[in-house]
Parts: structure tokens; sequence; C-alpha cells
């Protein structure tokens, strides 16, 4: 970004150089902030398609709350860790936040059912020994309800336990579980609908 | 209970995805988000006016410099200028706009 130039190149270090973009952004100056938001995006656009694809109407929303909630929370920004990480910190709060919401919208049924379901679906099985078929998996997705969508990546992509996800939603586990079997099942019936 | 296979079997489905994932944002989105962070960021006074901009070592574009030199007040160099900009216009819609002139953010964005 052409706006860095001013900025001595020799012997300065990154923490200067961000200290100095994080004052003059507080200042309001434009080209700062433009370079603040380029820096940014650049960090936090493949986080955010990561845990969203492939609902990608929502990634503009929330690239704009996290960038939002970076320039308020800036004066709070003291430098002790680099601001790719301060700004990713609040990346992750801010994709929690949407999936906790989401789900949490969602009617939950608690009652003692049976949660089994099948073991091994060989059309995904074969799929998988083919070779993960992104567009398929994409798909499907895109067909499933939100919530289930969203609770699948948020188990299976981004990676949270049972238990988190639980306390995250204000949930009990079995009943976290429950959800994560019906969006199994829904996406396996997704998954064979779509079979070539 | 969960089925540690059916576990197995979503988690490698759905924990890849394309490469192009880890691409970088397009230009258009980090306009939106420049001129969205900017009207956020006048909703609690004004910008930094021009003249600051100069003196803390950015450049500024053709059309900021005509009124950074016009004899008016230094509020009068704080409105967000962009707003009425057409190079704003078109970077908001297109990727790689048709606007070149230096020091101007939705250049730099494209370029980026």
């Amino acid at each position: 970004m052409e706006a860095l130039a001013h900025f001595p190149a020799g012997g300065e270090s990154a923490e200067n150089r961000e200290a100095q973009l994080v004052s003059a952004v507080l200042r309001k100056d434009r080209k700062a902030t433009a370079e603040f938001v380029s820096l940014c995006s650049d960090w936090i656009y493949p986080f955010v398609r990561y845990r969203l694809l492939p609902r990608m109407d929502m990634v503009e929303d929330l690239m704009q709350e996290i960038l939002i909630s970076a320039w308020k929370n800036l004066p709070n920004f003291r430098g002790d860790a680099a601001l790719r990480a301060w700004v990713l910190g609040i990346a992750r709060h801010k994709v929690e936040d949407y999936y906790r919401k989401r789900i949490r919208q969602a009617e939950l049924e608690d009652e003692e059912t049976d949660a089994r379901e099948p073991t091994v679906v060989s059309h995904i099985q074969e799929r998988l020994e083919a070779g993960a078929d992104h567009e398929r998996v994409h798909r499907t997705l895109t067909h499933l309800s939100e919530v289930y969508g969203l609770a699948l990546i948020w188990r299976y992509r981004d990676e949270k336990s049972l238990r988190e996800m639980a306390q995250l939603t204000g949930k009990t586990e079995k009943a976290v579980e429950r959800l994560l079997a019906r969006a199994r099942e829904s996406f396996r019936k997704r998954w064979n609908d779509d079979r070539p | 209970m969960t089925d540690p296979e059916n576990e197995r079997q979503f988690r490698e489905l759905l924990s890849e995805v394309p490469e192009e994932i880890s691409r970088r944002p397009p230009s258009s989105l980090k306009a939106r988000l420049f001129s969205a962070l900017v009207r956020e960021q006048q909703q609690s006074g004004p910008l930094a006016s021009l003249d600051d901009t100069v003196a803390a070592g950015y450049g500024i574009c053709v059309f900021e410099k005509l009124v950074q030199i016009s004899p008016v007040g230094e509020k009068a160099k704080s409105p967000f200028f962009c707003q009425v900009c057409h190079a704003r216009v078109l970077a908001e819609a297109f990727e790689n706009p048709p606007v070149y002139w230096a020091h101007c953010p939705y250049v730099a964005f494209k370029e980026s």
C-alpha cells in the first residue's frame, strides 16, 4: 500500500510502524484509515471466509462489523501483541458471536430421544475415498437450513467441542449433540439427492 | 450418541476448503469497507484536516490538493471528499476500476 511509503524504511521496527499507524487512525487521518482497512482486510478476509463458506452473503457484513469494532477499541490497543493478532482476536469473537446468535435462535428440543444415526453413509464415504468434492460439499451446505450449516461448520471446520458449543449457545451438550445429529442427517439427505 | 466414524467423516469432508479461500479480498470490498469506516469515524466528529494528513507525511490526491490550497478555514478541509468523488463510486462497484491518479486510497486498494 503506497501510504506506508512515508514511514522511514531503515531500521524501523514493525512495532513502531504499527504504533504510528494506530496513532494516525485514532487521529482520524483518512489516509492512515485506508491503510488500516487494507491491512486488516487482508488478515480477516480468509479467516472469515473459511468460517462462513458457503454463506458468502454474510462475509461483508461481518467484516464491516469487525473493522468498526476494531476502530472503536483501538484506544485499548497497547501493542503488547502484534496488530494482526489483536485484529484476528476481534474477528474470532465476532464470528463466534454470529454462530452463537444464529444457533441460539434455533428451537432445540431437549427431550430424551435416541440421537443415534447411521454409522456410515456409503455415498459420503465413497466421495471421501475419491477425494473431497469441494463444490458438492458447498452446494450441499448451501441447501441446508442456516442453523444446520453453521452448526456443522462450527463443529467440524472450526473444531469447536460439544462443550464449547453448549457453553456459547447456552444449551446443554445433549441438545447440541441432537442439533448436530439432525444437521448431519439433513446433510446426508441433500448430499445423496445431489448425486450425479 | 455420536459415532466416532461419523465424526471423522464429517471432519474430513468439511475441513477441506478450496485453495482460493486464502485469496486476498476484492478491491471493491476494501473500498466499501473503507467508506463505511470513515462514515463511522465521522459520527464522533470531523476527520483530521488535509493539512494534518500532509504534515503526517501522507500524500493527498489532486482533488484534495485543490481543497488544501484553497483559502478556506480548517473546518472546510475536514469533510470526507471521497464521498462525492467518482473514484469511490467506481471502486466500490467494480474490480480494477479506471482510476489511476496518485494518493487516491481507492487506487491503492486496486493495487494492493
